[in-house]
């Protein structure tokens, strides 16, 4: 295979140098079947070793490498630099901190996952000689979609909401506390129902679809949340008929 | 205010979806015929002649038509334009700019309600 | 590079030990690739927000008798009330095209033991709908039936 050369226009971010993110351009031999990932590691370890970036895995299962390329969020090992022109332009993931270069902070994600309690929620623990929570396949067809997520946090860069509220849930989050409401093992929906209705609010998203056209792993966080706007619209219509705690 | 908001979040957003959806349905043939067909002469204005328009529009089919098609789209409008406030960042401003919008909405239905109830 | 996103989204609740760069938005945003026909669909809150209120005043006026009837029904020739009606028909036929297909993927799975139909099922009804209630509303306003 014979090389050609490509110009990668990266965005840099020194938090003891610079005031603000700059762009540093590499241009390099890339061989046409790498991934944006593997150019990044190129000029990594051949040209200039103070780039920063994560990566991991290099298969798309550990969602570690989202980036901005050529303006759009995309999971670097994913994306193959035969579909990008001459010249790449590679950023942090859009609506985040930057730490350095290209890598964000992701505790702010973390907090939002954690909020959405993305565990199983039984109103009483069963015994352990009780045996195991049975669940058909129909049932975990139900949620399986949503449980694909790898965190990767390329929704979090496409949502416009993301960019301007920053109390709301966001996607990837309200798509697992989503997965867990569908669970017929779990019951914690009531909880849950006080998280989706709260400063966060499943509301505050205006379906934009941005993070389902941009999910690597086809979750469609987009149908979740509008789901689970419904089921919130369900819970309220039938906490009228049915006193919250008057159930289970 | 900001918990009120929250709290009525489910009906907003109920009277919204319908905005879209009904109205959607209903408003597309009438702005075909009364916004556009009958104004450019294409339809005889003698189809919606003050008798005829009167007799249709007072049944009680006709009100809940009419009802729907004035009061629905408001919710849309009214939450759509919120919702593009705050993508051009107005999230600071939120809680006043949809108290204002969904006052339009709210007193604009109350005048679909009345306009139908004296037909 | 875009404009910058709200300074506090996708923050830390705990401080940071390293003084970072504020999130920025995508370059694309609100104008460029699909983000156009996202900012588009919400713009039309404004023209559905004046039909509702035009709807209004078309209903009132035909409760207040023949002649403010027939006083709206000679305003509404003016080339600025067609103007926008023309708008208008062109927002309701783009939000039903976007709506429609974002419709049928927002329907929980099962609510209690029902189940919706298949999304494209869901996709051709509304369609379906969407034609005949235009049609038979079309059919009745122009007096060709009832």
């Amino acid at each position: 295979m014979s090389g050609s050369k490509k110009t990668f226009v990266i965005t840099r971010f020194d938090p003891d140098r610079d005031e603000a993110p700059r762009q540093q351009s590499y241009e390099i031999e890339v061989d046409p079947r790498w991934k944006v990932l593997d150019a990044l590691n190129h000029i990594k370890d051949e040209v200039d070793p103070s780039l920063s970036h994560r990566w991991s895995c290099r298969m798309a299962v550990c969602g570690s490498c989202g980036m901005m390329v050529d303006g759009k969020p995309s999971l670097t090992c994913k994306d193959s630099l035969a579909d990008h022109g001459d010249t790449v332009e590679v950023a942090p993931l859009a609506n985040f901190p930057v730490v350095r270069d290209l890598v964000v902070e992701l505790e702010g994600f973390l907090d939002k996952l954690k909020q959405v309690k993305p565990w199983i929620i039984r109103a009483k623990e069963r015994a352990v000689e009780e045996g195991t929570h049975r669940q058909s396949p129909a049932e975990h067809q139900e949620f399986k979609q949503f449980s694909m997520c790898i965190n990767c946090m390329l929704c979090y860069s496409a949502c416009p909401v993301v960019a301007n509220e920053p109390d709301f849930l966001g996607p990837a989050a309200i798509a697992l506390g989503h997965r867990y409401n569908l669970d017929s093992r779990d019951e914690g929906d009531h909880e849950r129902q006080e998280v989706f209705r709260g400063e966060g609010s499943v509301f505050s998203c205006s379906y934009a679809n941005e993070c389902s056209e941009v999910c690597p792993k086809n979750v469609d966080p987009a149908a979740a949340v509008n789901q689970a706007k419904f089921r919130a619209v369900i819970d309220w219509a039938t906490s009228f008929v049915v006193p919250r705690g008057g159930e289970g | 205010m900001k918990q009120w908001l929250l709290r009525l979040e489910p009906i907003i957003w109920l009277l919204f979806g319908q905005g879209i959806l009904l109205g959607t349905l209903l408003l597309t043939g009438w702005i075909l015929v009364v916004g556009l067909a009958i104004p450019l002469g294409l339809v005889p204005a003698e189809a919606l002649s003050y008798e005829r328009a009167h007799a249709l529009a007072s049944s009680l089919v006709g009100k809940l038509v009419l009802l729907a098609l004035c009061a629905l789209p408001l919710w849309k409008g009214a939450h759509h334009i919120r919702s593009l406030a705050i993508d051009f960042g107005g999230a600071e401003r939120d809680t006043a700019v949809a108290g204002c919008l969904y006052l339009i909405a709210i007193v604009g239905s109350l005048l679909a309600i009345a306009a139908v109830v004296r037909l | 590079m875009g404009r910058p996103a709200h300074p506090d989204a996708m923050k830390s609740s705990r401080p940071s030990p390293t003084r970072m760069a504020p999130p920025q938005m995508p370059s694309e945003y609100p104008m460029g690739g699909r983000y156009r026909a996202y900012t588009l669909f919400d713009a039309t809150g404004f023209v559905y927000l004046l039909v509702g209120l035009l709807g209004v005043r078309v209903v009132w006026a035909l409760g207040d008798g023949p002649v403010a009837w027939a006083q709206l029904q000679s305003e509404l020739q003016n080339p600025l009330y067609v103007g926008f009606h023309l708008l208008a028909l062109l927002s309701v036929l783009f939000v039903g095209v976007r709506f429609f297909r974002l419709f049928p993927k927002a329907q929980p799975p099962r609510i209690g033991p029902a189940k919706p139909p298949p999304q494209p099922v869901i996709l051709g009804g509304l369609y379906a709908a969407w034609l005949g209630v235009t049609l038979l509303m079309a059919a009745i306003l122009s007096g060709g039936l009832l």
